[in-house]
């Protein structure tokens, strides 16, 4: 399981304002769920980036809980209209288990139109396919 | 001929509305040198299939990527849809075998398998 962290360029978003409504700072999440076993993944490494002129700049990583989760992947001060790209490094996942899979990786490249929404971003994960949806 | 002419194919199916994606741009790239090489571009079929994406003397062990340009897909019929466009990165281990990489597509999400 990677516990690799990236340090200087990720600096954690300020804490919101009292009066800020809408997202709670939290405007985008995303979870991944093993529906061979009926599990969620933890410790698995996802990489949030965004597109700006052309070019993909990393926003952050973080390994999702023990509910498979990751939160906080971006502020709602940065979260502006653009596409996203989360990468799943789910590879690592099913070498933990001693199992192949077809994935080397996964890449879900999404675009946001309403930042006041909250957008998440599962991934329903097998060794040989996967799924994804916008949740809200 | 070799006995796995045509090892890698593809599909995009439309289950919003239970037809095939026809007119998609799928685009076969190999990773070579750290970097991603062009191998071919195709528009799905009537039936949203594409074949022929590599030559069998091609299809070697490595990790390829099929990228599918659904937004384009979505635009041409008035719709939005949450995917500029859909990358899926895949391991081929056994290039003996038929490859068989299926998208079924909807316009908020998505799901793909490792089929034969």
């Amino acid at each position: 399981m990677s516990t690799r962290r990236e340090r200087s360029t990720t600096a954690a978003p300020p804490p919101p304002p009292p009066t800020m409504a809408g997202n709670s700072d939290n405007p985008l999440s995303a979870h991944v769920l093993d529906t061979t076993i009926g599990r969620p993944v933890p410790g698995i490494l996802i990489t949030l980036s965004k597109e700006e002129n052309g070019k993909w700049r990393k926003i952050t990583e973080q390994v999702t809980n023990k509910d498979g989760r990751v939160a906080r992947l971006i502020s709602q001060a940065e979260f502006t209209p653009s596409s996203y790209k989360l990468n799943f490094n789910t590879k690592s996942y099913f070498e933990s288990l001693g199992q192949k899979t077809f994935y080397p990786y996964i890449d879900v490249v999404f675009q946001v139109e309403k930042p006041e929404e909250h957008y998440h971003v599962p991934i329903l994960l097998n060794a040989y396919g996967y799924s994804t949806y916008r949740g809200s | 001929m070799s006995a796995n002419e045509n090892p890698l194919t593809s599909h995009v199916l439309d289950t919003g509305i239970g037809r095939p994606a026809v007119g998609v741009l799928v685009t076969l790239s190999k990773y070579e040198n750290d970097q991603w090489r062009n191998i071919s571009k195709q528009l799905t079929n009537s039936d949203g299939r594409v074949g022929n994406t590599i030559s069998s003397e091609e299809f070697s062990s490595s990790i390829y990527k099929l990228t599918f340009e659904t937004l384009s897909y979505y635009e041409s019929r008035g719709e939005k849809t949450f995917y500029p466009y859909i990358e899926v990165i895949f391991e081929i281990e056994s290039p003996e075998e038929h490859y068989h990489v299926p998208i079924l597509l909807s316009a908020y999400g998505f799901s793909t398998y490792r089929g034969s």
